[in-house]
């Protein structure tokens, strides 16, 4: 018993080769995940340990198999990206019952028992700086005269949508003088925030600022008001810290955005499966990792592009 | 030809209800306020915060704030030291200090207070802007660990703010007046990697005006 848990304790499994994490990220097609995939791979690698990475091609069935060939084929620990916040709970409980620690990044499964420790974006506190400097900037144009915004939201279904915009709302509804004229989703979408934004600019000519709850969606918020020649006149706000936005607030077309870091997310989940194998086990099981507001004032901290 | 129109009323009424309940509309805001497993109704942040604010953060207000124009200084020599006295529940480069100050009045602002610190350095008083974690998460002494939901911290913040406007600003935005001394207890917010010390903004935890 002694000899198990002095070989548990060590990077080494029992047959004597270094253990293994295995990261399962929802899609490789996107650049962002891709990040966080091989951030959270480097790292675990950096640590000492063999790595593998498993695409689930945002599809849960596939990721259900990704998880079976984990547990079989001796992996000590996941990191995982899920695919769907309910539809990964059953993997993740699979490789639980296996006596495997699972680390979420970046996205969450809808239950606290699944995952050893969820390591999240604090979308609703980057949604708060964002909805104080979206206060303060409409507000030092016209004092308590009536600002009308619109704000598009993300995939209805998606927890980060509604954190986003609850986030927000916690500031800009404690003034009344700001109405939300329009409230629509465009499913985190460039192209559907485009189109959604042209109907509503169809109905409320007399829009004053456009929040969006991703830089994909301000991306296409910000076309349509230049389609519209509405473009000086409307201020966009995002999140996420994509570089085309970043670009655009250094050009003063995007007003701000949330900058998210996948990459210290996806280094804590490897040192905490590290620390996990040399015994911790009080993980909290949400930790948030804070959105730095970038805006029109604080821009130039952010010279270099963020590597994609 | 009268059953035929009394059939048809029937039948046009059944219709009805039949359409009637097969729709349904649901706001928006409802959804929201289902969406995720953040539902847990049994936690009164409200409470929480109360307690937290009368048996936590004022007696550590009095004895461990750090003293404002001294972190200050050392922020400027020795920065990575420094942050050693810094708190928060998250990670990453965004980092919360419980200070403590005093100086002069030198204008009062529509969303801060602005006081000249007795070193010199000028910091503003919030009163307006009352947002964010920096109240929750200044002292260090909620840890992460007690929460197994994101959404009950947010609404600890969101309580903790509400008392500093409530119980905090009203006395202080009455008897604030250019060229009077106040001794303060805040909360600021910096970040560790892109780090301002201009124009910093100290959420009011108590202040006294002489």
């Amino acid at each position: 018993m002694l000899l198990l848990l002095v070989g548990s304790c060590t990077n080494k499994s029992s047959t004597g080769q270094p253990k293994k994490v295995a990261v399962i990220v929802s899609t490789l097609n996107n650049p962002w995940f891709v990040v966080l995939a091989e951030t959270a791979a480097a790292q675990a690698k950096a640590l000492g340990y063999k790595t593998k990475i498993f695409d689930s091609q945002n599809n849960t069935a596939l990721e259900s198999d990704h998880f079976e060939n984990a547990i079989v084929s001796g992996f000590n620990a996941i990191l995982l990206n899920p695919t769907d916040s309910d539809g990964s709970i059953v993997n993740a409980m699979k490789a639980k019952e296996a006596g495997i620690p699972v680390f979420c990044m970046d996205r969450e499964v809808n239950s606290p028992q699944a995952a050893t420790c969820q390591i999240l974006s604090d979308n609703y506190s980057g949604c708060v700086a964002i909805g104080k400097y979206f206060v303060q900037t409409l507000r030092t144009k016209a004092k308590d005269t009536p600002i009308n915004y619109v704000e598009i939201l993300g995939l209805v279904g998606d927890n980060n949508t509604w954190n986003r915009s609850k986030g927000f709302h916690s500031v800009v509804d404690q003034y009344p003088n700001f109405k939300m004229v329009a409230q629509q989703s465009a499913d985190f979408d460039r192209n559907k925030a485009m189109e959604v934004l042209e109907s509503i600019l169809q109905a409320h000519p007399d829009v004053n600022a456009v929040f969006c709850g991703n830089d994909a969606m301000a991306m296409g918020a910000y076309q349509a008001l230049v389609a519209a020649g509405k473009a000086n006149d409307v201020g966009v706000f995002g999140f996420d810290g994509a570089d085309d936005v970043m670009n655009s607030i250094r050009d003063g077309k995007i007003k701000a955005t949330g900058l998210q870091s996948p990459q210290t997310m996806a280094k804590t989940a490897a040192e905490y499966a590290d620390e996990y194998f040399k015994g911790k086990r009080d993980f909290a099981k949400k930790i948030p990792v804070a959105v730095e507001l970038v805006d029109q004032a604080n821009i130039k901290d952010y010279s270099t592009p963020k590597k994609l | 030809m009268q059953k035929n129109s009394l059939k048809y009323a029937v039948l046009l009424v059944l219709l009805g209800v039949v359409a009637y309940n097969s729709v349904y509309f649901k706001k928006l805001d409802e959804v929201k306020a289902n969406a995720g497993s953040n539902t847990d109704q049994k936690f009164d942040a409200a409470a929480y915060a109360q307690t937290f604010w009368t048996s936590k953060l004022l007696p550590a207000s009095a004895s461990s704030a750090t003293d404002l124009s001294a972190l200050l200084s050392s922020l400027k020599t020795d920065k990575t030291k420094a942050f050693d006295n810094s708190h928060a529940l998250g990670i990453g480069n965004i980092r919360y200090f419980l200070v403590k100050g005093e100086g002069k009045i030198t204008a009062i602002g529509d969303n801060d207070v602005t006081v000249s610190l007795l070193t010199g350095e000028t910091v503003n008083l919030a009163t307006e802007y009352i947002f964010g974690n920096a109240a929750r998460d200044a002292s260090g002494l909620i840890k992460i660990t007690e929460f197994d939901n994101t959404t009950d911290l947010n609404n600890v913040s969101a309580e903790l703010n509400n008392i500093i406007r409530k119980k905090v600003l009203p006395p202080f935005k009455a008897s604030a007046k250019t060229g009077s001394t106040v001794k303060f207890v805040g909360a600021i917010e910096l970040n560790k990697e892109h780090l301002h010390l201009e124009n910093l903004e100290v959420i009011p935890i108590s202040i006294e005006v002489h």
